[in-house]
């Protein structure tokens, strides 16, 4: 019988704590055995703000899948956010060292170990070092050993992120003594799931909007060349609701899903709805260009700094985008958020339909990041059996926690 | 009984204090006081109020502080017995002004410590900088109100975003600026009318000391109008969305509210209880809101309801200390505000004591409560933060991005 090992994908979202339970079986094969996704608490754009109260919540999360399979399981990947992330692209060079001039295993190392170099303040950590393509004497090249050249160069996209704000995170895990056997930030997690290879190549955009935070990453020809995450989430048009409604939290939110629409329309200044619907005392109606043009200041904002982020980064190039925008995350639910996403980055835009290969109520966008986990726990599996693994995560792990 | 013989100043501090105090026509209330204190000798010649005082002339020559604040404090430093003549022995003395510039920002602070140490009870109207006027004025305006706050009994921000919102699209600038000064006239009109006609219901300066016995904290401030058809559920509609006083979810920290309605010869006791008993439920019980009711018998079918009241601040202790137990912190609350920028709030004792004159139930019932807290004094911004108060500022390009968009962006909201 071939062995078998439980892996729970955990994201510990602002408004949603997200379990996903994956047993991996054999050789490379994975079944979802159980699932839960409940209100979080504790959680503020994306960082733990009170850990006694995210810690319950995440466990209970954990327990209430656990008992759903049947099963226990044996290690967490986790998903990260939070403005806190940020990342750089840094670029290693090495001269070829054989007098052949023909690219060998040990310049590659060289090239890569030189990309990595750039050392961190003792407050941060790497959580990501994502390889892009390798280049001889500045011709792009798939797989450079055994070429000739004389100057051999590989990119990197670095993401880091704040070192308490995630041993935080992981102390929630381990006080359930469990251990976080990976962490991969949210919007990796998502894209690779949600886009198809060929996407990929063409270039895309996953946009992953939630409560607290927009993750979002690029792909260009087929590798990440940059990952942002936006402060700002669903839970930033229900604030802007309340206070230009001048209503609670409750009512805000509540508007937001039965009137929100992302833009604005000129109709809307003479359509009303009321506040409530419920003829109690305190309703009243006011204008559905209320609502569109408060949520479409903030909707918009948000597409405008992620193009800001692409314009800066010399990546803002439509022609490589040429997949598109793909939209995923509770607030993408927001109708006309496509609309919005077109005409402030000038792309192409669509909601996610989720992975075509899993069951029906697993496609929906909260569950991307946590699918997305698995994929890695699946995909380090094969990288494992081919001897190629690609950075020591345990040391990692216990250097950020300082075991 | 109204009061006789109360006497009440306003003050306009720099060019746009100035501007609002000349535009608040309070022909009803001839026994208030008109003032104005500007660097500009130019902008002083043109304003319509009478009492004017020139400062700073060695230090500007009369030209204005061009924006710089510490050519403002200078100014007003340079001629603090000429001050605090014109302050002279008042019971009420209400500061206006506008944050931002050189000479408002910085003088307001001089002035206002003049005025409290006369005894009288000082408040202070401070308009905030549009957006669009730049961060270097939003700067200078956040750190007049944090020194402000400290010297007055009571501070009303008045952000011009806020107050804007409501306006037309096309609201020029200059309309904006007169929207903002109409907004102050309300106020002051409002308190001074209260304190100085007789009503059905009578409310003297010894209420509003109640309301402000503690200095420094957050002070709510609101009115609603309406006139004609239904005009008391209107002008209570108006109150409720108000958007100075849109707390979020906690109008359970309204502490200390003094309500205060105006009406014609129509108003009834029966209208009075109408209302007093919406407001009760929307901003507390009905023993802790002091009510007064007036009539104005120039006015018919109409109403104006207005509200200041101190907002309790919140006992909470910031999340680092909650986790206290998990992370092994042995820092105290203090220790961990002090990190977090908050400074706790002016010791009491460094100002004299104000005797109220008349002990309201309200006093003495909320004395008990508020000895042996700390209040906090916070940053203005914070109160267009709503649900994010209390979490770090979330600053991108220089804009914090947890205030609602449209009002960084002066987009307008009708809401009926």
């Amino acid at each position: 019988m071939a062995q078998s090992r439980v892996v729970g994908a955990v994201e510990i979202g602002t408004s949603k704590v997200t379990v996903l339970l994956g047993e991996i079986v054999g050789d490379a094969g994975l079944n979802i055995i159980g699932h839960t996704s409940c209100s979080s608490k504790g959680v503020q754009k994306g960082v733990i703000t009170d850990l006694k109260a995210a810690s319950d919540c995440v466990h209970a999360a954990i327990m209430t899948a656990e008992e759903n399979a049947k099963t226990r399981t044996d290690e967490v990947y986790l998903a990260l956010t939070g403005s806190h992330l940020r990342g750089n692209f840094n670029v290693g060079t090495t001269t070829v060292g054989s007098s052949d001039s023909v690219v060998r295993s040990a310049d590659v190392e060289q090239a890569t170990v030189d990309a990595k170099r750039r050392k961190l303040t003792a407050d941060r950590t790497y959580i990501h070092h994502i390889q892009n393509p390798f280049s001889i004497d500045g011709q792009q090249v798939e797989n450079p050993l055994s070429k000739e050249g004389d100057r051999l160069q590989v990119g990197y996209w670095s993401v880091h992120a704040d070192r308490e704000i995630v041993s935080e995170s992981l102390r929630v895990i381990s006080g359930i003594d469990l251990e976080v056997s990976d962490m991969i930030i949210s919007s990796i997690a998502s894209g690779a799931v949600l886009l198809e290879e060929s996407e990929k190549d063409n270039g895309a955009l996953v946009v992953d909007i939630g409560g607290g935070t927009t993750d979002f990453v690029l792909y260009r020809k087929g590798f990440i060349v940059l990952t942002g995450v936006v402060p700002v989430g669903g839970d930033h048009i229900t604030n802007d609701l309340s206070i230009g409604l001048r209503v609670g939290r409750k009512s805000a939110e509540e508007s937001k899903i039965k009137n929100g629409r992302a833009y604005y329309k000129a109709e809307d200044r003479t359509e009303k709805v009321w506040l409530y619907g419920d003829m109690t005392i305190g309703d009243r109606e006011y204008p559905l260009a209320a609502i569109t043009k408060i949520i479409e200041a903030r909707v918009s904002e948000i597409f405008d700094i992620i193009k800001d982020q692409l314009v800066d980064a010399d990546l803002y190039v439509p022609a490589d985008i040429a997949s598109g925008v793909v939209m995923t995350g509770g607030t993408s639910r927001l109708v006309g958020i496509e609309e919005v996403a077109r005409r402030s980055l000038g792309l192409d835009a669509r909601q996610s339909e989720g992975p075509r290969d899993v069951s029906p109520d697993l496609r929906v966008p909260e569950y991307s990041s946590a699918l997305g986990l698995l994929h890695y726990a699946l995909k380090g599996q094969e990288d494992e059996q081919q001897h190629a693994k690609p950075v020591g995560i345990f040391p990692r792990l216990r250097d950020i926690l300082n075991f | 009984m109204p009061e006789a013989g109360l006497k009440i100043k306003i003050i306009g501090v720099g060019g746009a204090g100035t501007n609002a105090v000349g535009s608040i026509a309070l022909a009803d209330l001839d026994k208030v006081q008109f003032a104005a204190i500007n660097t500009d000798a130019q902008a002083l010649t043109k304003s319509s109020i009478k009492e004017q005082l020139l400062i700073g002339r060695a230090v500007t020559r009369g030209l204005g502080a061009g924006g710089e604040v510490d050519i403002g404090r200078a100014a007003a430093e340079s001629d603090r017995e000429a001050i605090a003549t014109l302050v002279g022995e008042m019971d009420l003395i209400i500061l206006v002004v506008g944050f931002g510039g050189g000479t408002g920002s910085a003088a307001a602070c001089v002035v206002a410590e003049i005025a409290a140490k006369t005894g009288a009870l000082v408040l202070a109207f401070a308009t905030l900088p549009f957006h669009f006027e730049g961060s270097r004025r939003k700067r200078i305006a956040e750190a007049g109100v944090g020194e402000l706050r400290k010297l007055v009994h009571g501070l009303i921000p008045l952000p011009n975003d806020v107050l804007l919102q409501e306006g037309e699209e096309d609201t020029s600038v200059l309309n904006a600026f007169a929207i903002a000064d109409r907004w102050i006239g309300r106020g002051v009109h409002s308190l001074c009318i209260m304190l100085l006609k007789a009503g059905l219901i009578n409310q003297d300066l010894g209420s509003l000391r109640s309301v402000f016995q503690r200095r420094g904290g957050k002070t709510i401030f609101g009115t609603g109008i309406a006139s004609g058809g239904d005009y008391v559920k209107d002008a209570l509609d108006d109150l409720f969305i108000c958007p100075l006083l849109h707390m979020g979810d906690r109008p359970a920290q309204l502490d200390r509210v003094l309500v205060n309605v105006v009406g014609g010869a129509d108003l009834g006791i029966a209208k009075v209880n109408e209302i007093m008993s919406q407001v009760s439920q929307r901003f507390g019980s009905r023993e802790d809101i002091v009510f007064g009711a007036v009539i104005d018998d120039t006015r018919s079918e109409s109403l104006e309801i207005c509200i200041l009241a101190k907002a309790e601040m919140e006992q909470r202790t910031p999340t680092k200390a909650e986790n206290a137990n998990v992370a092994e912190s042995s820092t105290s609350p203090l220790q961990v505000l002090d990190t977090l920028g908050l400074e706790t709030d002016v010791d009491q004792d460094q100002l004299p004591q104000q005797r109220a004159v008349h002990i309201s139930k309200l006093l003495s019932k909320k004395k008990a409560v508020a000895e042996g807290q700390d209040e906090f004094t916070f940053n203005e911004e914070d109160a267009q933060r709503g649900y994010f108060e209390k979490t770090d500022r979330n600053v991108y390009k220089d804009e914090d991005l947890d205030v609602p968009t449209y009002l960084r962006r002066g987009i307008k909201i009708k809401l009926r």
